[in-house]
Order: structure tokens, then C-alpha cells, then sequence
């Protein structure tokens, strides 16, 4: 044979040193590989447990390395890029490329939500940067951590330090306490012995679910989650559809200033976990999925502990609750972003029509509903109907927990009748500050916007609220006095939405965006804002953009001195 | 199909009008219909995109609702009032175009983007709203050779995420992030040219804003107009057997970009040689005027230059050359052979037989197909009584069940790949057997990664398993298949607990396979080349249609025997006689009423009864000094033919040697006239794809200088030869075929101008049957028969001076020899040299880095190449693709044949495997 070289037909040569060593792409790392199947054991590679294997890689390592990441795709046959898309969609998870630094072995996170920005998040967080070695600990900011009543906190590792200061953290971070402190609650135990779960039992053996409805319904039990829809026919319409049906519990209680479900979950975890069995039982569900909010680390771990001696105790079958665990993101309380984050997806809202009630986890029909308002379920029929349809003032029946925060001498939650005004919530939070004059509140969350004082009138429920371009929500009051400025808490709320956005529609996405830069403008262009304001709230595709405009809107309208410029 | 009185309606009232449109219609759709345009950005009214309805760009009112709706992906209701043209939703639709606006670039990336037309319809050109801060921008991606990543224009619509992950299913694209901070990823935002992307182009093909485009469009500064070109030429792909239909955009006389359109086979769709591989037919290699050997030339071998060939070629008028190749075969009879081409169109594949036939009275006339399925065509028809597929691929949209084996789709048939993905994506279940763990094994149900060459052992396993568990389809088996009772006897030797140990697979794995297939309500089976080139090809094929038939897998939807064919038109050169037993549609040359059908059309007294020579009998007959003389027509077995080295020797050893191309291939080096031919893109002619649906193929460019249509050469040459043809077009060729191929009834040129249609077509009107033998196969009684089969080993298995099984194969980039690919500037670039894949742990223990050299020799001859990391290849296997000149895996290969289909193991040899040290590139 001819020489290679001799051999001119041969027109193509080797050694170009430009052909791929590898297939095409990130190579799976054998070391990475053998950490995720270590991490993972025996557990399926179910893919709506995505985020609880990151959970479980960000936990051991600190962050999410491309490594872990490809070596996790690979363990679960995903492609890199939907574990990555998943990764980066939640705040809590740290992705560490290939030549990019890890993040030191603790973080901060400062909130900066309105109550705490009230406080001085702000000149909190500044104080940390400057005071910590940057190496050692990370100051990042963060959105409502539901501890409004204790502005400013922050959450050191895991552990949240209220009234925080920079003394606190640096005694904290000497002590090493960074891990959450579980308060003292009513566990299984003692709630059984109280009586607990015999409305449980009684169902289970006896009960007629026409009856359980008719009762939330005469009781007036609503969806405390914001929307206030009757549970009682929520359930029906859940029953209604063909099976297997779910459960989904929404335990992402983000809209800032609401702490309730946190409230009662840290006392009395068992009304709640009965009322969803009761739920449950109601609607025949095939499992129940309770969505906690990363946030809320204590509840994490008492919604394990009693998850397991609900098994224990043989009131459930073992897995029958799947608790799952957020990853930071506000727009998983919205109930189908809940339920894609459930699935192991990034949290997009879906379209509406079909509502999960039909359409839901695992696209079977599904009962969506807040933790708060099961607590009432169990209390409804235990405690009978009256203790909400007997409640009356200004001409509405029933209770609303009110999260209180801001400019109050006793904030915290406040159990008031439905039909409360600002005025008597203020004075059930022990009136206003020292030196503070009452100027504005937002009444729900910063998706109800602000309103001014003078609407000192109005009922503080459902419906009630919705002449004057807000409404209730969460009831999470946060009360501005004359120490701040609505424009101020006004960005706040938009620099907010557009950190929480999905990003999914081109409205919310981007008109958060612009918001925020217009209204940093002394002089606001309201003309250009209205419009704005107007394709948000009708061509968002969920709540959150939809009510977004609310905050603009409601300050140009009562406070148009403040943008003048 | 629902007859049209059947659907049902939904009546509604769109801008005061009462419209009734098919329930399932969404809004959009609704007002399409009634001609109004509503304005649409992330929604792309094509096949296979389902509308997301994020951008909110179609925004409309429908009454009672406390929000607008997005049309696109709201279906209409009875009864409801939906306004499209009110203030509100104009407003609305309006303000998403000026905040989009707000942030688009300055430089324009595609002029003539889908998003400014939309924004012109809006009447939106400019925005009120403050730009996104500058360090938000992301830069210029241009990782890739063949499209530009400017995601400075990119407005989120997610269509080349859907294009990517739900249309093409090579979930490489991802949205990551969240809110305005979101962004279009490849894996894990790494730059596009480093990810796992195949460059199949969809997201290109997709994307509405020109943040997506292929690299040709833009210039320097990254601006481009994608309506810049001059015509559109609709045609078909020329690489693989799928026979995509793609729009050619043309400027100057030259493709500018590609595009997919609704072909029957691909809807749209395309990989990335027919998206990108189009630029090789201007390659400076292009042959512009006939050759002539010059007498002073060197003596014949792999010895010319292609870009330098006036060392051994003279050039010829195309009268000096036709007279010169015919003179060195005129009356030499059988002396002369001749191989066709499978990526011509089957008129020139017909004349092409036609010529070998009349010309010179013998049946000495052969193609490519012999080294791709004539084991699969010799097994089907002896069992079924037809050589093609008994049902397209896309009925894998009605399968429950498929089984894909020793095919490699998502490279070899990429787009055919795609349906098979979505099929998983649907709940159906793949069943993956390859010695490799191939790209579709993430897609797997089942994969079983079998020891090469056992595919008899465990198919005979599985079917096992089907008669011991009684899981066949006794009345299938009674109504429509012969000899079932010796196929069961026969079985019963082959329990997976036995096969177990031969094939690699165990045998539990291999009863839940066979309890999975055989369970489901259709099933279909695809293979390829790792089934047919064995020297027991034809067993291997036995086995499928054995599998097939006895759990009643054949000839409903969603079922069928699919060979998923290579070339663009082996199918259709095989139809049309490029086969030496069979006259156009495999009707045999021994059948004299056959012969004096054929006889009588071409005008002469009678044709041989002899089966011809195949491909590999040729050469060897060439080393008999029998063949002296030869005609090839766009091959190459100067690459192709296993053992290469003796198939170069035979051509060097032709006194007479006569090539048709485009370039001076491997074969042409050892011509002693070359006549420059046309591509794919620069003829019109018919195309039979995998599927059997016939296409129309159109030249989109002219040939280069004096370069011709194949036919017209043919026709020139016939001439020359004394033949009395007189062809002035293909469609005449066309019109003589239809009268001896019953295959081609009810179609019509007139009709393929139109439209592709499937054969069988049952009537003028009918598109075409997807699948056949529902009622029967075409043998005695209408009856499939069951042809058992044994295990035979490999012919040459590995010993300790050959411990590894050398595979070969191809690869994404690059078709077969490399003639066309290796001169496109996009396949070329993506895989530029000759590499083999080993497992990164064998070759840590062959202390090989990836990316070194290694030499690999078999018993045949040895090669250098490059070693590249891949863990699908198993540890004791070596996958070396054939495509490379500068290290020919067919140096390597077994000649060995399989006894029916005469086809070569080119998918076994026994390999030693020795680390090399680098050598300095040149």
C-alpha cells in the first residue's frame, strides 16, 4: 500500500485539533454522578420531586454545581437544561458554573418587604455588608419572610432573627446558631388528647358529605388564601369531577405583610392537618400535597414531625401526605403555579379555563386550599357554624385573622370580626406608634395597593373593597403614618412584582420592568403609566400582574402630591 | 376520517357577527377564518406548535369576562360574544407591542421579522417606555457555525423552547431564570456552539424576531433580512431516506437559508444536513466541464488531488467525453457493469437500469441498497411479499408500543427521530435494542444494550417468551400467515434464561420486553442497518416480521415493519430496477411475461433471465478479470465496499472506468472520464422516500459551468451506445415507468407537481395508503409466512489478537463517503476529521485521552484516527464512522456476506485497538 502521504486523493487530514474530544456538550461527571445516587438512595427518580433533589443538593453542598446539576439530569433521564431552567427559576438554589466561585458556607437574607423596609431593612443590610467578611457571609436581600410584626428581621442560615441588628447577628453567627428554632406547639399527642381528630373519625365512619358542605357553607367558610371563594362549593365542584382527585394545600402564604398561616401552624398544627383530612375525606382524595414555602423553616420541620406521627398513629397511610417544600419564589401561591412547582416544574402560572379544580396536579381535578382556611373547617365542625356566622359588625358576618404590621404599637395577628375597619384593627394593634399620625394602610398585601386614611370607614372583608380599586387578600395590613411616603411603599410593592414575576407574559414580565423605572422618576408620567397600568391588569395572565397596577394606580389616585416631581 | 356532517360545530359571535366554526377551534383560529388578522407574536399557527398564549399580543374581549383572552389558545364556546377590534383589546394588544418595542436592538437582525410586521399591523414603531439597562442586555452568541444567537432582540415567546423541546424533542434550548430576568438557554446557558445542540435549525425556523438566525442571513454587523432573496423553490432534502420537503431561499442564483415545509414525512421539519447542508453543490470541488485520464497520468489510485486534478485529467467538450466513455464500453457486453445511484431520482435511477440492460443484455447493474437493506428487502419479500415498509413512520402516532433496533434515528433519521420522541413524550413505550446507548435511550421504556451480533438469540428470546406465555394473536396468526406451527416448534429451543448469556440481556428484561410488545394494542417495529448488514441480515429481518406477524402487528394503524431506508431515494432506485434480480418493481428478470412486458416498451426482442451480479460480485469479478469495464453513477465504493483496499484494486484494474459525479470522489480517482453531473438541488425529477411517498424534486440552482442533469448524460450516453432514446424531460422517463410499475398507478407527474403522494394510491384522488396489508400480503393466499431463524455467530469474532468488535456506522453530520458533507461548510466544521468513539473507561485503560490518536487494524488493514469519549459505545466495542477518507472504516471491515440479501458485515469485525501518539496537524 502507498504511504498515507503519497496518497493525494486523501484531501481530508487528521490532526486538526478542532474535532470534539466528547460527545456534544457537558460531559456527566463520574464523581458528580456518584454524590447525586448517593444523595437520592433508594428514592424514585420521580420528576415532581425535581425540586426536592435540588433541595437536597443545595442543602449538602452549599449550591448547585453544572456538575451536580448534569449528573442529576442524567440520574433522572431529564435533559440539562429542564433541571436548569428548574434551578434557576427559585431563589434558594445557588448555581455554581464551571470557574465561577461557590457561595460562602452562610447567607444572610434581608427582607425588604414593605414593613421591613419601614424598619430599616435597608440601613440593616448596609450595616452587614460592612461589618462581615464577605468570604465568610453572604448578605443577600430577600422578599417577606412573614415575620412583619418583628421588622426588620433576616434569616441567618436558617435561623430568623426578629428585631434583628447587626449585635444579634454577629452574637448569632458566634454562637452558630443558624438553625430554625422550632417553637413550642400543641403536638399530635396532646391534640388527640383534647379531643382532636374525633370529627375526624366520625366522618371517616358516619359522615355525609352533603352535610360537612352545607355547614362551611351556612358557617360562611371562605378561601383565606385571598380569593374568599365558598369552600364548601369549591369542595362540590372538586367531588363532581371523575377521580383520582388531590388535595393540594397552599402553605406559600408570600404576599407580604401575611403571617397567619405561619401564626397558626407554629401553635396549633393539628386543627389545620384535620381539617385537611377532612378535605380529603370530603373529596376522596388519592393524596394530599401540602406546598410549604422555604421561608418558613420551623413549619418545615413541625409539618414533618407530625406528618410522621399521623402515620405512626395510623391516622394515614405513609406517604398519603407529601409535604413539598418551596424554593423562593412568590408566585407559587398562585394555585397553578403551586401545582406546576408541585410537579417538579419552574412555577408558571397556567391559563384559566380549565381550573384546577378539573384540571390540576398531574392534570387530574384538584382542591386547592390555604391553610388558614382548613384551620377553620376543623374549628367549623367542631366548634359549630356560629363561631364565624355569628360574628357581626358593619353589616358583615364571620372572622378574619388580620396579619398587622407597620406603623402599630401591638402588630402580630389579630383575630377581629370580618367587618373590622382600619380603624378598629389599628386599635386592636395597640393604635399607632409614638409620634406617628396614621397616613395610608395597605389592607391585603401589596397586590391590594395603598389606601389613604381617609378611608377609615370601609369594612376590611371580601368584596367590600373592591369600589375602591383594592381588596382584602390575605388581610395582611401593613399602616404607613406620616413618616413615610405612599410613593416610596408604592416602588417597594413594584420592585417586588418584579422580582416575583414568572416572566412568563409579556405584560407582567415586562411592564413590572418599566414600572419600577418609571416610578422612580420625581415626576411620575401617569398618562404613560395608566396605560401601562391597563394592559397589566387586562391582558396579565394571572393575579399578580393583574393587580400589580394596583399600587400605581391607588397613589396616583390619593396621593398625586407625592409624584408631581 | 370524520366525515364533515359529523364534526361538531360551535356557533359564535365574533364583532357582531354570528360564525360557525368546528368545536376545538380556538378564537384566533375562528377569526383566521373569517380573514381577520388578529395579531400574534409567541403563537405560530404551524404544525406541532401548540399556542402558549404568553406574549398576550392577540388579546381580545369576550363578553361577561372581567379580563381580555388570549385567542390563540381560547377555544370558542356556543354562544359567546367575542370582540376583537374594541378599544380595550386594541389598546391592550398595542401596549404589549410597545413594551417589546422598548427594548429591541438597534440593529435590525431580521428586517423582515415576523415581530415588525406585527408591530406594523399595530402601527407601533416606536415606544414611550425606558430601555432595560444595558448590563441586562445579553450579548452575541456566534459559538455556532451555523446560526447566530441575538438575544437582544428576543421577547420570551418560548417558541424555539417548544421548537426545541416539543417539536423536535432535543430538549437542548430551556427558559431559565425568572421574571425580566428570564433568558433563552442552551443546557445550562452555555454558549450554543458548546451545548448539546444538534443544529437542527427549528429554533431558527421558529423564532419570530431574528434573535435566532442562520448564520448565512446576517452580515458583519449581525443585521439581515430573511425576505431578502430573489425566489423560492419548493423541493426535497438529498441526504436521508425521511425525504423532508424544504423551501429554498434563493438569491443570485444561490440557496441563501432554508426552511422546512409541510411535507408529508417531516411537517416542517428538518436536521441539520438538510437545514445547513445545502453549500457543498458550490464547493470549489465542483466538477464544471467533462474529463479526460490523461495519458500521462500517473497510474491509477487514490492519488488525485480534488482540488488539484489537471495532474491526471484533461478537460473535454462533452462530445469528445460521451464518445470517449462510450467507446470503452460500446458492444463489450459482459464486460461492463454498471452502478446507479440512490440519490438521483428514480427516473434516472430507471434509465439508468434501462441502459445496462438494453445496452448490454445482462442484468450486471447494481446500487447502493446492497450495502444498506438488501437483507431487509430479501427477507420482507420473501416473508410479506414486498420489499417496503408495510406502514410510514409517522404511524407511530397511533402505536402504543415501538420497537427500535439496530437503527440509530436521532442521527441517521433525525426528523423520523422526532415522532418517535413525541411518541414517548404521548405515554408510548420505546423499546430501544442497540449495542449502543444511543440518543434515544433517555426516551427509552426498555433499553437493552445487546451484544453485537445477537440480535437472532434474543429475538428469538422474546418470541420465546410469546409463544410460551400464549401472548400471540392466534387469529391473526390463522387468517394471515403460513407455517406457524414450525415457527413454535422452532422456538421453543430459544428460553431467555438461555439467550440470556448470548445476547447480554437478562432474561427478565427480555419477557417484560416481549410481554410489553406483544400485550399492546398496536405495535410497530423500525431497524436499520444494525439489523441488515450481518452475515445474518437476513435471519435478523426474519425475526422482526416473525415478531411482527404473530402478535398481529401488521397492517392496522399504528402498527407495522418499517426499515427505516438511508438515501433519498433508495427506495425509489430500488422501485425503479436498480436491483440486479429484479426489472422495475421487484418483478423478476426470470419471469418471462415480466420480460416481454418490459421487452415490449423497449422496443427489443428479449432481456436476460439471469440474475445479475451484486455490488460486491461485481468487484470480485473485476479481480476475475470477467468485468472489465464500468459505469458508476454518483457511488462511491471506492469508500463504501467493505474491505476497501480490494474494491480500490478492482477499479485501478478496469481498463475502462467511466464516473458520473459532482466531485472528483474516491471512485473517481480511478476514472478514465469523469462527467461533471448535476446535485439534487440543481434537477427536477421524483423522489421516493422511506415512507413510499413519491415527491417531486425541483432545481433550485443551475448547475455549475458545463455541469448536466444525470439524465440527460444518461440519454446522451444511451445514444452513444446505440440505444434509440429520445427523452427531452423526466417526465417522459416518468410516463414510460408507469406503464410496467403497477406501484406507480393513479400517480401522475401532473399530480406529484402538486402534491407527494404514498404508494399504493387507490385512486386519483387518493393521497395514498400509510399502510398496507390490512386484508392480506401479496403472496400465495394472501398469507405472511413465519421463516424461523438460528443463531449465527458473527463471522469474525474477537480473539486475543482482535479483542474489541469494531462497529461502524454514521454520524449526524455526515453522509455516507463524505463526498457532499465534507464539502459543506457547517457539517464540516461541526465534525472535521475521522474520530472513533470508545467508552472513556476502556480508554483510560488504554492510557488514551480523549482526543489523542489510536490505530485500529483488523485482519483487512489499519487506520489511524482520533479517539473521542462516548459512554453509549459499550467497553469492548470500537464505533468507527465510514465518512472519513483520511481514515476509511472500510479498510477495516469483513467482506464477509450474508448468503440472501448479499450484503456485508460491515457492522462486526474483530479490531485491535493501540494508542498512537498525535500527530502534528498539518
Amino acid at each position: 500500500m502507498t504511504p498515507l502521504d503519497d496518497q493525494d486523493g486523501i484531501w481530508k487530514k487528521s490532526g486538526t485539533g478542532k474535532s470534539r474530544k466528547t460527545t456534544k456538550g457537558r460531559q456527566v461527571d463520574d464523581v458528580a454522578v456518584e454524590q447525586v445516587r448517593e444523595l437520592l438512595g433508594e428514592r424514585p427518580r420521580r420528576r415532581d420531586h425535581l425540586i426536592e433533589f435540588l433541595h437536597l443538593i443545595q442543602d449538602r453542598y452549599g449550591h448547585l454545581s453544572a456538575a451536580h446539576i448534569a449528573a442529576l439530569a442524567d440520574e433522572m433521564r431529564m435533559a440539562q437544561t429542564e433541571v436548569y431552567e428548574v434551578a434557576t427559576f427559585y431563589a434558594h438554589f445557588d448555581i455554581v458554573k464551571e470557574g465561577e466561585a461557590a457561595p460562602p458556607a452562610l447567607t444572610i437574607r434581608v427582607c425588604d418587604s414593605l414593613s421591613c423596609e419601614m424598619a430599616g431593612a435597608q440601613q440593616l443590610q448596609s450595616a452587614l455588608e460592612d461589618g462581615l467578611d464577605p468570604s465568610e457571609v453572604r448578605v443577600l436581600r430577600a422578599p417577606c419572610m412573614g415575620r412583619c410584626d418583628t421588622a426588620p428581621v433576616l434569616e441567618l442560615g436558617h435561623n430568623h432573627i426578629d428585631h434583628a441588628t447587626p449585635e444579634k447577628v454577629h452574637a448569632a453567627i458566634a454562637a452558630g446558631d443558624t438553625h430554625a428554632h422550632v417553637p413550642h406547639y400543641e403536638d399530635f399527642e396532646a391534640y388527640r388528647a383534647a379531643g382532636g381528630y374525633a370529627k375526624l373519625a366520625e366522618l371517616r365512619e358516619r359522615g355525609d358529605f352533603e352535610t360537612v358542605q352545607q355547614t362551611l357553607l351556612d358557617a360562611g367558610v371562605r378561601g383565606l388564601g385571598g380569593a374568599g371563594f365558598p369552600s364548601g362549593k369549591k369542595w362540590g365542584f372538586v367531588r363532581a369531577e371523575a377521580g383520582p382527585r388531590y388535595v393540594a394545600v397552599n402553605g406559600d402564604e408570600g404576599e407580604p405583610g401575611t403571617f397567619k398561616d405561619r401564626y397558626y401552624l407554629e401553635r396549633e398544627p393539628h386543627v389545620f392537618f384535620e381539617g385537611l383530612l377532612i378535605a380529603a375525606w370530603a373529596i376522596e382524595a388519592e393524596t394530599c400535597f401540602i406546598y410549604m414555602r422555604d421561608e418558613y423553616p420551623a413549619v418545615l420541620e413541625i409539618l414533618a414531625t407530625e406528618i410522621a406521627a399521623l402515620e405512626e398513629a395510623g391516622l394515614v397511610a405513609p406517604g398519603y401526605l407529601e409535604l413539598r417544600r418551596g424554593a423562593g419564589a412568590y408566585i407559587c401561591g398562585e394555585e397553578s403555579a403551586m401545582i406546576e412547582s408541585i410537579e417538579g416544574k419552574r412555577g408558571l402560572p397556567r391559563h384559566r379555563p380549565p381550573f384546577v379544580a378539573q384540571v390540576g396536579v398531574y392534570n387530574k381535578p384538584t382542591l386547592v386550599n390555604n391553610v388558614e382556611t382548613l384551620h377553620w373547617v376543623t374549628r367549623v365542625l367542631r366548634e359549630g357554624g356560629e363561631i364565624l356566622s355569628g360574628v357581626e359588625r358593619n353589616g358583615r358576618a364571620g372572622l378574619r385573622s388580620y396579619s398587622v404590621s407597620g406603623r402599630v404599637k401591638n402588630p402580630g395577628v389579630h383575630l377581629l370580626p370580618a367587618g373590622s375597619t382600619i380603624t378598629d384593627v389599628i386599635e386592636a394593634a395597640g393604635g399607632m406608634l409614638d409620634g406617628h399620625v396614621f397616613k395610608a394602610y395597605q389592607p391585603g398585601g401589596p397586590s391590594s395597593g395603598l389606601l389613604p386614611a381617609t378611608l377609615d370607614d370601609v369594612p376590611l372583608d371580601f368584596d367590600t373593597l373592591q369600589p375602591h380599586g383594592s381588596f382584602i387578600g390575605s388581610a395582611a395590613v401593613v399602616v404607613l403614618s406620616d413618616h413615610d411616603k405612599a410613593r416610596d411603599a408604592a416602588l417597594n410593592m413594584l420592585r417586588f412584582f418584579e422580582d416575583e414575576s414568572c416572566g412568563q407574559c409579556t405584560p407582567c414580565r415586562t411592564g413590572c420592568e418599566k414600572a419600577v423605572k418609571l416610578m422612580q422618576a420625581e415626576k411620575w408620567d401617569t398618562d404613560l403609566l395608566e396605560d401601562l397600568c391597563q394592559v397589566m391588569g387586562d391582558a396579565s395572565i394571572c393575579g399578580l400582574g393583574q393587580a400589580a397596577p394596583n399600587p400605581i394606580r391607588l397613589t396616583i389616585q390619593h396621593f398625586p402630591d407625592e409624584i408631581k416631581g | 376520517m370524520l366525515d364533515a356532517s359529523e364534526t361538531k360545530t360551535v356557533t359564535f359571535e365574533l364583532d357582531g357577527e354570528e360564525v360557525t366554526v368546528p368545536e376545538g377551534y380556538t378564537i384566533w383560529e375562528a377569526a383566521h377564518g373569517q380573514g381577520l388578522v388578529i395579531p400574534h407574536l409567541c403563537h405560530k399557527p404551524e404544525k406541532g406548535y401548540r399556542p402558549d398564549g404568553n406574549c398576550r399580543a392577540c388579546m381580545v374581549e369576550v363578553e361577561g369576562e372581567r379580563v381580555l383572552v388570549p385567542s390563540c389558545i381560547r377555544p370558542v364556546a356556543e354562544g359567546i360574544k367575542v370582540t376583537t377590534d374594541s378599544e380595550r383589546a386594541r389598546k391592550s394588544r398595542e401596549m404589549v407591542m410597545e413594551l417589546l418595542v422598548a427594548d429591541q436592538p438597534e440593529v435590525k437582525h431580521d428586517a423582515s421579522s415576523h415581530f415588525w410586521d406585527m408591530a406594523d399591523l399595530n402601527g407601533v414603531t416606536t415606544s414611550r417606555f425606558p430601555k432595560v439597562e444595558s448590563d441586562h442586555v445579553p450579548l452575541l452568541d456566534d459559538s455556532h457555525v451555523a446560526m447566530r444567537v441575538n438575544l437582544d432582540a428576543c421577547i420570551h415567546c418560548n417558541l424555539c423552547v417548544r421548537a426545541c423541546r416539543e417539536v423536535q424533542v432535543n430538549d437542548v434550548i430551556g427558559m431559565a431564570g425568572r421574571g425580566h430576568d428570564a433568558k433563552i438557554v442552551f443546557d445550562q446557558d452555555d454558549p450554543m456552539g458548546d451545548s448539546t445542540c444538534v443544529a437542527c435549525g427549528e429554533c431558527v425556523q421558529a423564532c419570530p424576531t431574528g434573535a435566532l438566525m442562520p448564520a448565512t442571513v446576517l452580515d458583519e454587523h449581525e443585521a439581515g433580512d430573511s425576505q431578502d432573496y430573489d425566489r423560492e423553490v419548493d423541493s426535497v432534502c438529498p441526504y436521508c431516506g425521511v425525504g423532508c420537503q424544504i423551501s429554498f431561499k434563493v438569491k443570485d442564483d444561490k440557496i441563501k437559508y432554508v426552511e422546512g415545509i409541510d411535507g408529508p414525512a417531516n411537517e416542517g421539519r428538518l436536521c441539520v444536513k438538510g437545514r445547513f447542508g445545502f453549500d457543498y453543490i458550490d464547493h470549489p470541488h465542483r466538477l464544471t466541464k467533462p474529463l479526460i485520464r490523461r495519458d500521462d497520468a500517473p497510474a491509477k489510485g487514490l492519488n488525485v488531488d480534488p482540488g488539484n486534478l489537471m495532474t491526471h485529467f484533461r478537460e473535454a467538450s462533452w462530445d469528445e467525453a460521451l464518445d470517449f466513455a462510450a467507446a470503452g464500453m460500446k458492444g463489450r457486453g459482459r464486460e461492463v457493469a454498471g452502478f446507479g445511484s440512490a440519490k438521483c431520482s428514480n427516473e434516472e435511477a430507471y434509465l439508468f437500469q434501462k441502459l445496462i440492460r438494453q445496452g448490454f443484455g445482462h442484468n450486471n447493474v447494481d446500487h447502493c441498497t446492497r450495502l444498506c437493506h438488501a437483507s431487509s428487502v430479501a427477507a420482507l419479500m420473501e416473508n410479506v411479499g414486498s420489499g417496503a415498509v408495510t406502514a410510514t413512520f409517522n404511524e407511530i402516532e397511533n402505536a402504543d408500543v415501538a420497537i427500535v433496533i439496530g437503527a440509530n434515528p436521532t442521527e441517521n433519521h433525525p426528523v423520523a427521530a422526532t415522532y418517535f420522541k413525541q411518541f414517548t413524550k404521548r405515554g408510548g413505550k420505546l423499546i430501544v435494542m442497540d449495542p449502543r446507548g444511543q440518543g434515544l435511550k433517555r426516551f427509552a421504556s426498555h433499553m437493552l444494550q445487546f451484544k453485537p451480533g445477537a440480535d437472532v438469540s434474543m429475538l428469538n428470546a422474546i418470541m420465546n417468551v410469546i409463544v410460551e406465555e400464549g401472548l400471540y394473536d392466534q387469529q391473526y396468526i390463522e387468517a394471515y400467515t403460513e407455517n406457524w406451527p414450525a415457527m413454535k416448534e422452532h422456538l421453543k429451543g430459544f428460553e431467555p434464561e438461555k439467550m440470556a448469556e448470548i445476547c447480554g440481556i437478562e432474561a427478565e428484561v427480555l419477557r417484560d420486553v416481549a410481554r410489553t410488545f406483544a400485550e399492546a394494542k398496536s405495535g410497530m417495529i423500525f431497524w436499520g442497518m444494525g439489523i441488515s448488514q450481518h452475515i445474518h441480515g437476513t435471519d435478523n429481518s426474519r425475526c422482526l416480521i416473525s415478531l411482527a406477524l404473530m402478535c398481529g402487528h401488521v397492517g392496522r394503524p399504528g402498527t407495522g415493519l418499517h426499515p427505516l431506508r438511508g438515501q433519498n431515494n433508495v427506495q425509489g432506485a430500488s422501485d425503479a430496477g436498480l436491483v440486479p434480480m429484479f426489472l422495475p418493481d421487484y418483478q423478476s428478470v426470470k419471469d418471462d411475461g415480466v420480460r416481454s412486458a418490459f421487452a415490449e416498451v423497449w422496443n427489443m426482442q428479449d432481456l436476460s433471465d439471469e440474475n445479475g451480479l451484486t455490488v460486491t460480485e461485481i468487484m470480485d469479478a473485476v479481480h476475475e478479470d470477467k468485468i472489465k469495464s464500468m459505469y458508476i453513477l454518483g457511488e462511491n465504493p471506492a469508500m463504501s465496499d467493505p474491505d476497501v483496499d480490494h474494491a480500490r484494486d478492482a477499479l485501478a484494474k478496469l481498463d475502462h472506468l467511466v464516473v458520473q459525479d459532482l466531485f472528483i470522489t474516491e471512485t473517481a480517482n480511478y476514472a478514465d472520464v469523469i462527467l461533471p453531473s448535476s446535485g439534487w438541488y440543481e434537477k427536477n425529477g421524483t423522489v421516493t422516500n422511506t415512507n413510499r411517498q413519491v415527491q417531486m424534486g425541483r432545481a433550485v440552482a443551475p448547475p455549475p459551468g458545463e455541469a448536466r442533469e444525470d439524465w440527460w448524460i444518461e440519454v446522451e450516453l444511451a445514444k452513444r451506445l446505440g440505444l434509440d432514446w429520445n427523452y427531452t424531460h423526466p417526465r417522459e422517463v416518468f410516463a414510460e415507468m408507469k406503464l410496467n410499475m403497477r406501484s406507480l398507478d393513479n400517480i401522475t407527474w401532473e399530480r406529484l407537481e402538486e402534491t407527494a403522494v404514498t404508494y399504493p394510491s387507490l385512486s386519483p384522488e387518493d393521497p395514498g395508503q400509510a399502510i398496507v396489508f390490512g386484508e392480506g400480503f401479496p403472496r400465495p393466499e394472501g398469507r405472511a409466512r413465519f421463516t424461523p431463524a438460528n443463531v449465527i455467530p458473527p463471522d469474525e469474532v474477537p480473539d486475543p489478537e482482535y479483542p474489541f468488535v469494531l462497529i461502524t456506522g454514521r454520524q449526524l453530520e455526515h453522509w455516507h463517503t463524505g463526498s457532499m458533507t465534507r464539502r459543506s461548510k457547517v457539517l464540516d466544521s461541526v465534525e472535521p476529521e475521522a474520530n472513533c468513539s470508545m467508552h472513556p473507561k476502556t480508554l483510560r485503560k488504554l492510557g488514551v485521552a480523549p482526543g489523542e490518536y489510536l490505530r485500529l487494524t483488523t485482519r483487512r488493514g489499519t487506520v489511524t484516527v482520533m479517539a473521542r469519549a462516548d459512554r453509549a459505545v459499550a467497553e469492548d466495542n470500537v464505533f468507527l464512522p465510514f465518512a472519513y477518507v483520511e481514515a476509511a472504516a472500510n479498510i477495516l471491515t469483513n467482506s464477509a456476506i450474508d448468503p440472501y440479501g448479499k450484503i456485508p458485515e460491515f457492522k462486526y469485525a474483530a479490531v485491535r485497538v493501540e494508542a498512537r501518539d498525535a500527530v502534528a496537524a498539518e
